[in-house]
């Protein structure tokens, strides 16, 4: 590992000062730690040499090493090279570190190596008390966040169809990832949910449109599977007192609660698919009944009924 | 072959060290071992690695210079490794989501959203909030968190999800975390004598008693999966069109496809938990097995229908 930790920085610094485009043939021969006998060895070391400086975030570029673009070569670019630096201060990269700490996903944490980039934790710090997950999927959702930052076409595989979309946005609500996009063709803007997408790519091409103004991605996400719909109506039901806490706290600030004196809840909220409410409701069994609107009503009755 | 993993991450802190100490020359060794994680032992090898690297030649004048001296970190010649390597996608994305699930929770402050807003102007240009993060915490998990980190045994009235049974219990608190969109207390129980964990939307009340009990130093982290258990019930279902969607949402075994049929076999810890499921899923999911689920799914047909005077 010594060996190839020095070679490494030989070739990164022999990149990031020689200022023009060098062939694989010019590093074997001037890079220090390069086998210089064996062509194969010489170019299966380099090649994992260079995937690993791409892994790292290093942009190596494949270039032209003159005008008649007979040869190609190899080059860093400076300014792709560097940190844009925030200009964290040490109490501000104490909070992101804690926050990193708390936040797992799928129970790894994320973060450690871009607080060193940014210039480390000073103190010490521990302590933290909340413990969250935020899902397996963090490879794609990176990929997702990746294409967003730099504008790209984004493609995969979603329910036995291949979509292309422009991504706007990621929402991670009710304990899911979901991607806000429009279609590649299209205006119309859809929610993908992270964890039924395969098969991802990143079409290649920076800045390959531009995200609506004001776009906001949360705006797009349903709170509740009943906002999934086009069956508006306004639901009246009615919770008994034991189940009441329960309703009030699930249903949210969205609903229009009055309160009975024994205890019973009277709740108003707007439904927006009939069979998503029932089955939020059926979790009440006999303690609570659709009083509005008739239809609603029925359709609860039917469902139980021939089950 | 391939680089190892190690190999990368050892590159990566050299990468991000160099340029801090060629920034602050002189830096005391601890403190560039705590930024950077090192032991003061690993950081002396790095740096020795660095002093024999440098510039094709690989001469004195074109290796560069690393030295801790009267534990002072220098390293000179070594210009081209001054500037802070961009961070990848997947290295923002983790910082941004991890910080703003905890401003989502309520427990930032106003350094972290200063950070956030830094980084946000920074790294994701034009992007905005690309990344929200929704996951407020429940009222509760504040007395929770606090019990846990005192040692305040906490009375809970707690209403089970599956079998909707209401109990109240002394729990000591370990901890409370969120995971796939629901928050949770675990900790010991004094009623059933074992660990146990608990959904806190699912806690009616909860009062701190005088009973105090020994935390233990770092939170216990508590794993939330379904462990099939002996008292499980089993059934088998046939799902019509309407209902595949069961099957993607719930852990069950595909045991059949037919055209637009699906049999699955699923397992719940209370015959209710599929009952209910069944009753919302009306005529287009039939219970093929399960006798259980069969009595409690009757059970509750008839007590739902009679709260709507309905015939069954």
């Amino acid at each position: 590992m010594q060996r190839v930790i020095e070679r490494i920085l030989n070739l990164l610094a022999f990149l990031l000062t020689v200022d023009r485009p060098v062939t694989a043939s010019e590093i074997r021969n001037t890079v220090a730690g390069y086998d210089r006998d064996s062509d194969t060895a010489f170019h299966r070391t380099f090649e994992r040499d260079k995937a690993l400086l791409r892994d790292l975030g290093i942009p190596i570029e494949r270039e032209a090493t003159d005008a008649f673009e007979v040869e190609f070569g190899y080059a860093v670019d400076g300014e792709r090279y560097s940190l844009a630096d925030p200009g964290l201060s040490d109490d501000e990269r104490v909070a992101l570190s804690l926050a990193v700490q708390a936040v797992g996903f799928g129970g790894r944490t994320l973060g450690e190596e871009a607080l060193m980039k940014l210039g480390g934790v000073a103190a010490g710090s521990s302590g933290t008390q909340l413990g969250a997950d935020l899902g397996e999927q963090a490879d794609a959702v990176a990929a997702a966040f990746e294409a967003i930052s730099e504008r790209r076409f984004f493609e995969f595989e979603y329910r036995g169809t291949r979509r292309r979309v422009r991504p706007y946005g990621l929402v991670h609500r009710r304990g899911r990832w979901y991607l806000v996009a429009s279609e590649a063709n299209g205006e119309i803007i859809k929610v993908f949910r992270l964890d039924r997408a395969s098969d991802i790519r990143q079409v290649p091409g920076d800045d390959a449109f531009t995200r609506p103004e004001g776009f906001n991605p949360a705006e797009w996400v349903i709170r509740e599977p009943w906002e999934a719909g086009d069956e508006w109506m306004v639901a009246t039901v009615v919770f008994d007192p034991d189940v009441a806490w329960i309703a009030r706290r699930e249903l949210g600030p969205r609903a229009n609660i009055a309160d009975h004196p024994d205890g019973t809840i009277r709740a108003e909220i707007e439904v927006a698919s009939a069979d998503a409410f029932i089955g939020w409701l059926i979790g009440f069994e006999d303690r609570a009944e659709i009083i509005a609107p008739d239809r609603l009503r029925s359709r609860l009755i039917e469902l139980v009924r021939n089950a | 072959m391939t680089n190892s993993p190690r190999t990368a991450g050892r590159i990566n802190r050299l990468l991000a060290m160099l340029p801090w100490v060629i920034a602050n020359p002189g830096a005391h060794v601890d403190e560039v071992c705590t930024r950077f994680g090192y032991t003061r032992s690993e950081l002396a090898k790095d740096l020795n690695t660095v002093f024999v690297c440098g510039l094709p030649g690989y001469g004195p004048g074109d290796l560069m210079d690393a030295t801790i001296d009267d534990d002072e970190v220098t390293v000179e010649m070594a210009d081209y490794f001054s500037r802070p390597l961009r961070l990848t996608a997947a290295e923002t994305f983790g910082l941004l989501a991890s910080a703003k699930a905890v401003q989502s929770a309520g427990l930032g402050g106003v350094s972290l959203d200063r950070a956030v807003r830094k980084l946000e102007e920074t790294l994701v240009p034009g992007g905005g909030d690309s990344v929200v993060v929704d996951m407020p915490e429940p009222p509760m998990a504040d007395l929770l968190r606090t019990a846990a980190v005192d040692g305040t045994v906490v009375r809970i009235d707690h209403t089970s999800i599956a079998s909707g049974r209401q109990t109240v219990r002394d729990i000591e608190p370990w901890s409370v975390f969120t995971t796939l969109g629901n928050w949770y207390v675990s900790g010991y129980c004094r009623r059933v004598g074992a660990e146990r964990v608990f959904r806190i939307d699912r806690i009616r009340t909860a009062t701190p008693t005088d009973e105090r009990f020994t935390p233990a130093g770092a939170a216990r982290t508590a794993t939330l999966h379904y462990m099939p258990g002996d008292d499980d019930v089993h059934a088998t279902i046939r799902l019509g069109a309407a209902s595949r969607w069961v099957a993607e949402y719930y852990p069950v075994e595909i045991v059949s496809r037919r055209s637009e049929e699906l049999t699955i076999r699923m397992a719940a810890s209370d015959p209710l938990v599929i009952a209910r499921l069944l009753a919302r899923l009306g005529s287009d999911a039939t219970l093929i097995e399960g006798e259980s689920v069969a009595s409690a799914l009757e059970d509750l047909r008839s007590r739902i229908l009679s709260r709507y005077a309905a015939d069954a």
